[in-house]
C-alpha cells in the first residue's frame, strides 16, 4: 500500500485538524509529540503527516507532493491553486473583508477607491476586478494592515475580521464582506482518483464528526 | 546593464544526454505505437497567426507568445497542437476518405503555471481522429489513449472519462442563468459540496434534479454511479450524455480495456472547445494529469468546414517524470567499443571501427591517444562494454570494462 500524505497548516489550525484525524481513527501521536522530525506517520493506516506553513499547503498538494491538505480559506483563495475543495471543516472561521474609516460607510459606490492595502494581494485584485469592476492599487503589506488607512497609506484595507474588534478600536468600519472563511480540507486531482476509495473513506470519517 | 546571456528564459530548459536519450526513446515508443494504431504523422509550424488561437477566446490571450511578423501582423508561439490540426483539417485534408487518422508528437508553449513537471516549452504527443462523430470513435480514440500510456512504460493509469453534455443538460433544465451556471462550474470543477448548495438554494429548481446536482462533486468513480441516476430527472441533453457514455464504455469493454476506464460526471474543467466526452490520464508520481483529450465538434468549422473530431495529447514532460518517480526509467546498458591503436595501425583501427558501426555496434576511435588509463577512464565514463587494442600488425587486443 502507498502512503497517503496530508499536509496540516502550521499555527492556530494544527489542533483542530489534529482532532479531526483523530476522531478518523488516525494515530496523531508522533505529530502531538514534540519531534523534531518533519514527516511523521501513522504505519498501520499508511499515512504521513507533515506540517507546512499554510501559504505553502496549496502548493504541496497541487505538485502532489501531499495527496490531502488542511488549510484556510483565506489561503486558498489568495494562492488560487487548482485543487479539489472537498470538506469545510468548519472551524476557524471569520470573513474576508473590505474595511476603511467610518466615513466611508455606505458610501462605497459612490467613491473611487485608488488604493488598496492587504496581505491578499490576489483576493482584493479579483474582488476589485470582478465585483466591482475598478482598477486599484495593491499595496502588499505582512502585518498590522489597519495600520494603512490611519497613516494615509491606502484609502481601504482587504483583511481577514474575526470579532472586529480590531477595526473597531481604530476607528475603521466593515464596508463589504468578500466571502466567508473557515478551514478546509484539499485534495490533489490525481490523488483522488488514483487512491480513490481510501480517500473517500477519509473525507466521510471526517465529515461524520462535523 | 544585467546580462542575461548566461541563462535560459522562466519555464524552458536543456535537457542533456541522459535525459534526452530518455526522452527520445519515450517518443519513439509512442510514435511506433500511433504508426501501427494507423494515424499518420504530420508536423505543423511552431509559429502561427496569432487569430488561429484567438478566435472565440479559444485560448486566452495571457497564456500566449506572441510577436510581430514583417508586416505588423500578431503571431503566436502555438499554445496547443490540436488548434493547428483543426486549421489544416479545414483547409488542406479536403480530399481525405474519413476517418482522418492524424498524429504529432512537438513542442508547443504557454505561459501558464510553472512547477510539478509544467513547463512553458514542453513537448505534447497526440492523436486526433476527424470525421466521425459516433461512440466506436469516441471509444477508439480513448483506446488509442491507453495503448499510448501502456507503450510509455507506465503500469499503473487511469483514465478518467466525463461528457460536457451532462452537466451542460442539468443545467439547460436548471434554468439558472449564465452567470450563476459558470458558478456552479467552479464549484462542482473543484468538488466543493457546500459551494454547490450554497448556489442551488438561491434558486427554486426541481427537487430531483436539485439532488443530481448536489450530488455531482459526488458522482465519479466505477461505472456504477451511473446507475444511481434516474433518467426522468435529468432531462433530455443529459440523458444522452449518460447514453452516449454507457455505448463508450460497452465498446471498451469489448475491447478488453475496461479495467483502465473510471468515470466523473462532475468533469467539467473549461475547456471550451469540447463538446462531447472528455477523459483525462492520470497516474502515480505526478500531481497533474498526464494526457487529457477528448471531442471538439465545433472547433473545425471555426477554420470554414464542418468537420467532426475527437482526440488527445500527452505530456511528455509529465510521463517522463511519472516514469522516474516510479523508477521505470531504464538505464542505458553498456555496449560499444573504444579503439586504441598504435600511430602504425590507423588504417586498420579505423577499417574495424566502421565495421563495428556497420553492425549497429556503437564504436569510436580513442582520438586522446594518450594512454590505457585516461582511455579507459573515458571508456567507463561514456558506459563503453571494451576497449580493444590494435597493434601495427593488426591484432587485437580486448580488454572488458
Amino acid at each position: 500500500m502507498r502512503y497517503i500524505t496530508i499536509a496540516l497548516s502550521k499555527g492556530r489550525l494544527t489542533e483542530l485538524s489534529i482532532d479531526l484525524l483523530e476522531g478518523a481513527g488516525i494515530d496523531c501521536t508522533e505529530l502531538k509529540g514534540n519531534s523534531r522530525k518533519l514527516i511523521l506517520s501513522d504505519e498501520k493506516n499508511k499515512i504521513r503527516f507533515f506540517l507546512a506553513k499554510p501559504a505553502d499547503v496549496p502548493v504541496y498538494v497541487e505538485y502532489g507532493a501531499a495527496d490531502i491538505g488542511i488549510v484556510g480559506k483565506d489561503t486558498l483563495l489568495e494562492e488560487g491553486r487548482d485543487l479539489y475543495e472537498v470538506l469545510d471543516l468548519g472551524f476557524a472561521k471569520c470573513r474576508m473583508c473590505v474595511a476603511g474609516p467610518k466615513e466611508l460607510e455606505g458610501k462605497m459606490d459612490s467613491i473611487s477607491i485608488t488604493r488598496v492595502a492587504t496581505k491578499y494581494p490576489e483576493v482584493a485584485r479579483m474582488y476589485f476586478r470582478h465585483k466591482r469592476r475598478e482598477s486599484v492599487e495593491i499595496i502588499k503589506l505582512s502585518g498590522s494592515v489597519e495600520l494603512a488607512p490611519l497613516v494615509g497609506l491606502s484609502e481601504v484595507i482587504v483583511d481577514l475580521v474575526e470579532t472586529g474588534r480590531t477595526l473597531k478600536e481604530n476607528g475603521l468600519v466593515v464596508l463589504d464582506t468578500i466571502c466567508d472563511v473557515s478551514a478546509r480540507m484539499v485534495v490533489n486531482r490525481v490523488s483522488m482518483k488514483m487512491e480513490n476509495q481510501r480517500i473517500t473513506k477519509l473525507i466521510e470519517d471526517i465529515r461524520k464528526q462535523l | 546593464m544585467k546580462r542575461w546571456n548566461i541563462y535560459t528564459p522562466e519555464g524552458v530548459q536543456d535537457i542533456l544526454f541522459e535525459s534526452c536519450r530518455q526522452k527520445r526513446l519515450l517518443e519513439d515508443k509512442i510514435r511506433r505505437t500511433f504508426r501501427l494504431n494507423g494515424y499518420r504523422e504530420i508536423e505543423t509550424p511552431t509559429i502561427e497567426f496569432y487569430d488561429v488561437f484567438s478566435e472565440n477566446g479559444l485560448i486566452k490571450q495571457e497564456s500566449m507568445y506572441k510577436f510581430c511578423d514583417s508586416k505588423g501582423r500578431l503571431l503566436a508561439l502555438r499554445p496547443d497542437l490540436t488548434v493547428p490540426v483543426a486549421r489544416i483539417a479545414a483547409t488542406k485534408l479536403k480530399d481525405e476518405v474519413f476517418p482522418i487518422k492524424c498524429c504529432y508528437i512537438g513542442n508547443t508553449f504557454s505561459f501558464d503555471e510553472l512547477g510539478g513537471g509544467r513547463q512553458n516549452e514542453f513537448t505534447q504527443a497526440g492523436c486526433e481522429l476527424l470525421g466521425i462523430n459516433s461512440p466506436e470513435a469516441d471509444a477508439e480514440i480513448i483506446a488509442m489513449a491507453i495503448e499510448a500510456l501502456k507503450a510509455t512504460g507506465i503500469e499503473d493509469f487511469k483514465i478518467d472519462i466525463g461528457q460536457v453534455g451532462f452537466f451542460k443538460g442539468l443545467m439547460e433544465e436548471s434554468g439558472l442563468n449564465e452567470n450563476e451556471i459558470e458558478e456552479v462550474r467552479e464549484f462542482i470543477d473543484q468538488k466543493n459540496l457546500v459551494g454547490v448548495e450554497q448556489v442551488m438554494d438561491r434558486h427554486k429548481v426541481k427537487s430531483s434534479l436539485k439532488k443530481i446536482i448536489l450530488d455531482l462533486p459526488r458522482l465519479f468513480g466505477s461505472k456504477d454511479i451511473l446507475q444511481r441516476i434516474n433518467y426522468d430527472d435529468i432531462g433530455k441533453g443529459a440523458a444522452e450524455a449518460l447514453l452516449n457514455i454507457k455505448a463508450v464504455l460497452e465498446i471498451l469493454e469489448d475491447r478488453n480495456l475496461a479495467e483502465y476506464v473510471s468515470i466523473d460526471l462532475g468533469m467539467v474543467q473549461s475547456m471550451n472547445y469540447y463538446t462531447g466526452i472528455v477523459f483525462r490520464g492520470y497516474t502515480h508520481g505526478v500531481g497533474f494529469p498526464v494526457l487529457s483529450g477528448g471531442r471538439y465538434d465545433r472547433l473545425v468549422a471555426m477554420f470554414g468546414r464542418d468537420l467532426e473530431a475527437t482526440g488527445f495529447s500527452l505530456g511528455i514532460n509529465m510521463v517522463l517524470m511519472a516514469l522516474e518517480r516510479q523508477k521505470k526509467l531504464v538505464p542505458e546498458k553498456r555496449e560499444g567499443v573504444l579503439i586504441t591503436y598504435d600511430i602504425g595501425a590507423r588504417r586498420l583501427a579505423s577499417d574495424y571501427c566502421r565495421q563495428l558501426i556497420a553492425q549497429d555496434i556503437p564504436a569510436e576511435l580513442d582520438i586522446l591517444n594518450k594512454g590505457i588509463e585516461e582511455s579507459r577512464e573515458y571508456a567507463i565514463s561514456r558506459g563503453f562494454s571494451r576497449i580493444v587494442h590494435v597493434d601495427s600488425d593488426g591484432t587485437k587486443k580486448e580488454i572488458i570494462l
